[in-house]
């Protein structure tokens, strides 16, 4: 069991999640720069990516700016 | 009067064009990025929304120069203040920005914004530190109790999102207008430049366009028309309207004419 709940979808890692969000960021080849994230709804700055570890099974919220009105 | 003197003021900042647009629905951020320009507008409404995994597509923010534009994170999507509050604190961790363009839109065909989660969100909101720019239905009662709150606009719909319908709300956006202490933008429902003018002329501080310049033939040139045409009409706000008569008032001179009386 080595899974994450990303942005509503479970993902699984076959050997172990990554460390921490930038890892994942990394690994799903998101730009972290222009991304918020949010675990298991606690909002976590940018700067924070690095340092914030990841634990199996929680619920990951990948967020960005979209064109609207 | 000089239009260059003639600034808008929210929060106690000075903004240099009277009309906001929003980005979506335009073909490209190419496309995005040159009626954003022709359109001279400062303030420019942006959304939040998941990042498609599966389909990661290009930035659009990298389209907008941050240091030229004041964007505006909107809480489209918000159904109810919950919601919207969680959208408003993401939407200032991932930008530092704390302006807001409240929405609250449980209704899914009409896209009507909820009055009462709205007041509700923005009383927390405000709290929190928030500049908070509310999307309302053109209700003076609750246009006044989002001032009281502290909102720093006001900003009534003329026709639902996306319509292109004008100013269907003309009578009550005229109501909040004469009460208002806080700029009143007009927002949603501008079809066309003619109807940014009617709003303008009405003594709207603002007016907020997307859809009519995104989906136009040519949005760049659209976006060129509603910049005239908000100028045009809050010039002639500013300068009152000639008097009306029932009755033909000659413009050439009655005396003169070429026949022998």
């Amino acid at each position: 069991m080595s899974k994450l709940k990303i942005n509503g979808k479970e993902k699984d890692f076959s050997h172990k999640i990554p460390s921490c969000l930038s890892e994942l960021l990394e690994l799903l080849e998101v730009d972290g720069a222009t991304v918020v994230a949010e675990i298991d709804g606690e909002i976590i700055e940018r700067s924070k990516f690095e340092t914030t570890k990841l634990q199996e099974g929680q619920s990951i919220e990948l967020i960005r700016f979209v064109g609207g009105g | 009067m000089n239009i260059a003197d003639d600034k808008l003021i929210i929060n106690g900042q000075e903004i240099s064009s009277r009309l906001f647009v929003g980005t979506g629905k335009f073909a490209s951020n190419e496309l995005m990025k040159s009626a954003i320009e022709a359109s001279g507008a400062e303030i420019v409404t942006v959304a939040l929304r998941r990042v498609d995994i599966d389909n990661k597509n290009d930035d659009m923010l990298s389209a907008i120069d941050s240091d030229k534009y004041l964007l505006l994170p909107n809480t489209s999507g918000a159904r109810d203040s919950a919601e919207a509050i969680r959208l408003a604190r993401l939407a200032r961790a991932a930008s530092g920005i704390n302006w807001l363009k409240l929405e609250v839109t449980p209704d899914p065909y009409y896209l009507l914004p909820d009055p009462i989660e709205t007041l509700k969100a923005a009383e927390v909101l405000v709290k929190e530190g928030f500049v908070v720019l509310p999307y309302i239905n053109a209700d003076p009662v609750l246009a006044k109790r989002l001032e009281e709150v502290g909102t720093a606009t006001v900003m009534p719909l003329a026709a639902p999102i996306g319509t292109n319908r004008g100013l269907s709300t003309r009578d009550a956006i005229e109501i909040i207008i004469d009460q208002a202490n806080v700029p009143v933008v007009v927002d949603a429902g501008i079809g066309l430049p003619s109807h940014a003018a009617d709003a303008m002329e009405m003594g709207a501080d603002a007016v907020l366009v997307n859809t009519a310049i995104a989906t136009a033939a040519d949005p760049v040139m659209m976006a060129q028309a509603f910049k005239l045409a908000t100028e045009a009409g809050r010039i002639a706000y500013k300068t009152g309207a000639a008097a009306e008569s029932k009755m033909a008032v000659a413009s050439s001179p009655l005396t003169g004419f070429l026949r022998d009386e």
